[in-house]
């Protein structure tokens, strides 16, 4: 235990020194907060009703996809991995170690966006913290299971990039965190079904537990924890 | 001696190419033991396997006693630090650093550096000091002074032979026959898979041929030649330099280097 809390607390730090994971963690979800927060609460005042939300889907959204998978692709895609192996520990460690970074650091700036939105913009808070905290926990930890996929299943960092991007715009556009996806044709609405931000966004702004939204959230985390154990099996294999 | 590592039979494939074809052979206790052969013969592979970094499809693989091994450069992530790396190698394996073992390989020196900004010496001995930290008794070391100058070389080799003095088994792969030579109690060499020679540089001297080159600086100048039996070549050459008056300087005999039995061995395989 005390290994595994010194290796979390290591990965938690060289997720900051490697910036990726600051940028896309910290810096562009807290810059484009301010400046659309701006833009939104001056063109539509009722944007401040769900201020909070939108940002914080956008900002785990982006620090999930696009910052988690590079971590994955260093570790995975290279020969550290056999750190581990040669330690005698489990090559899931990795992502396990890499997620729980992630999920801190996500949570970090989703509380940041917590507190400084209503101060800024005048945005209004959630009516249950407790039930926004919850779900923007429940958010990050789906979002990053899809981010394992991409770090894991594509190994080059190039091609890692251009994967998280391809999920990553249609999960922020299609998710409703923009506009209403109400406005978008079926087949759209269909598609963003697919990604978290979109049941996320939901239960973050109904601020009750309903099913059907909780449901997609589950289906999709198991179906990419499904995913990861084969991958990590496959490259246990394939050694 | 006792055997520290027994291999029967490995074998090992990637798809439908065998890399492996049922490798036999022992290393013994306290020795410095090292897998030759040229690229893509297998001997990363079979030192992978051995180490257990890579998975095998038979045989069996024998290791009398723990385990440490010198992992390649680019091992560990970029922005990790060196003594981190220490702390956290010390963590898994339940462990303190052995803070001499840490100042003789300079790691006081590089700890606050970030892995990136090491030196390819000092990742090298950042990655024996790592392998060093269960206290092992058998280490693995892939190519251990590959892309180090002279000085770092020769620094490496008193450490490697210190660790032996130490009792530890050694087992290395590595191109360079001077290094092989100057380190190795035995060797193993690999041709496409299977076990070509194992034993002493001597042995295989015998094996290829014992070849001496005689260099023999006379008063009238230097004579050089190859000969298979040295007593009878320098009988005679004796009895010649005495019947003709010839004074002798300085006579230089080497058995041939284990580079040069190396491609012999090695280019015999390939007919």
């Amino acid at each position: 235990m005390n290994a595994f809390l010194y290796a979390m607390a290591l990965q938690w730090k060289l997720d900051i020194r490697s910036k990726t994971l600051l940028i896309t963690c910290y810096i562009v979800p807290l810059l484009f907060f301010a400046f659309m927060g701006s833009i939104f609460t001056s063109i539509l005042p009722d944007a401040k009703n769900t201020l909070i939300q939108s940002m914080t889907v956008f900002g785990v959204t982006m620090g999930a996809l696009i910052g988690l998978p590079p971590s994955l692709v260093e570790i995975y895609g290279g020969s550290v991995q056999n750190v581990y192996k040669a330690n005698g520990v489990p090559i899931s460690i990795g992502v396990i170690l890499t997620n729980c970074s992630a999920f801190i650091h996500l949570f970090t700036m989703g509380s940041i966006l917590f507190v400084a939105a209503p101060i800024i913009f005048g945005a209004q808070l959630p009516a249950n913290p407790w039930m926004h905290f919850i779900i923007l926990a429940l958010l990050i930890g789906v979002s990053l299971s899809v981010a394992s996929v991409i770090g894991l299943l594509v190994k080059d960092p190039s091609k890692t990039a251009m994967f998280s991007i391809i999920v990553f715009l249609p999960s922020v556009i299609l998710s409703g965190i923009m506009f209403s996806n109400t406005l978008l044709p079926n087949a759209f609405q269909v598609i963003g079904m697919l990604f978290p931000a979109t049941w996320g966004y939901r239960l973050m702004t109904e601020e009750v537990f309903r099913f059907e939204n909780l449901l997609p959230l589950f289906l999709i985390w198991a179906a990419a924890a499904f995913l990861c154990a084969l991958l990590l099996k496959r490259a246990d294999m394939r050694r | 001696m006792h055997d520290a590592v027994q291999v029967n039979g490995l074998r090992k494939s990637y798809g439908k190419h065998t890399v492996l074809k049922g490798l036999d052979f022992t290393v013994r206790q306290g020795e410095i033991f090292a897998l030759l052969g040229v690229n893509g013969a297998g001997k990363t592979t079979a030192l992978e396997c051995m180490e257990g970094l890579r998975r095998y499809d038979g045989g069996d693989i024998h290791m009398m006693g723990k385990v440490g091994i010198q992992l390649q450069t680019a091992s560990l992530p970029e922005h990790i630090k060196a003594i981190e790396a220490v702390r956290l190698f010390a963590k898994w394996n339940k462990t303190v650093p052995d803070k001499s073992v840490l100042e003789s390989f300079g790691i006081y020196e590089i700890a606050k550096k970030r892995y990136a900004q090491l030196s390819a010496g000092q990742k090298r001995r950042l990655h024996l000091a790592l392998a060093l930290i269960g206290n092992p008794d058998i280490l693995f070391l892939d190519e251990p002074t590959a892309g180090l100058d002279v000085e770092g070389r020769l620094s490496l080799h008193e450490k490697i032979k210190q660790l032996k003095s130490q009792g530890k088994t050694i087992i290395l792969a590595s191109h360079d026959m001077a290094e092989v030579e100057d380190l190795c109690d035995r060797i193993a060499i690999l041709h496409e898979g299977e076990i070509s020679f194992v034993g002493t540089v001597e042995d295989l001297s015998l094996k290829v041929g014992k070849q001496y080159n005689i260099s023999i600086r006379t008063d009238k100048g230097i004579e050089k030649m190859k000969s298979g039996d040295i007593n009878e070549t320098l009988s005679i050459l004796l009895d010649r330099y005495r019947e003709e008056g010839t004074g002798i300087l300085d006579i230089q005999i080497d058995r041939g280097s284990l580079e040069q039995h190396f491609i012999k061995i090695t280019k015999e395989n390939k007919k």
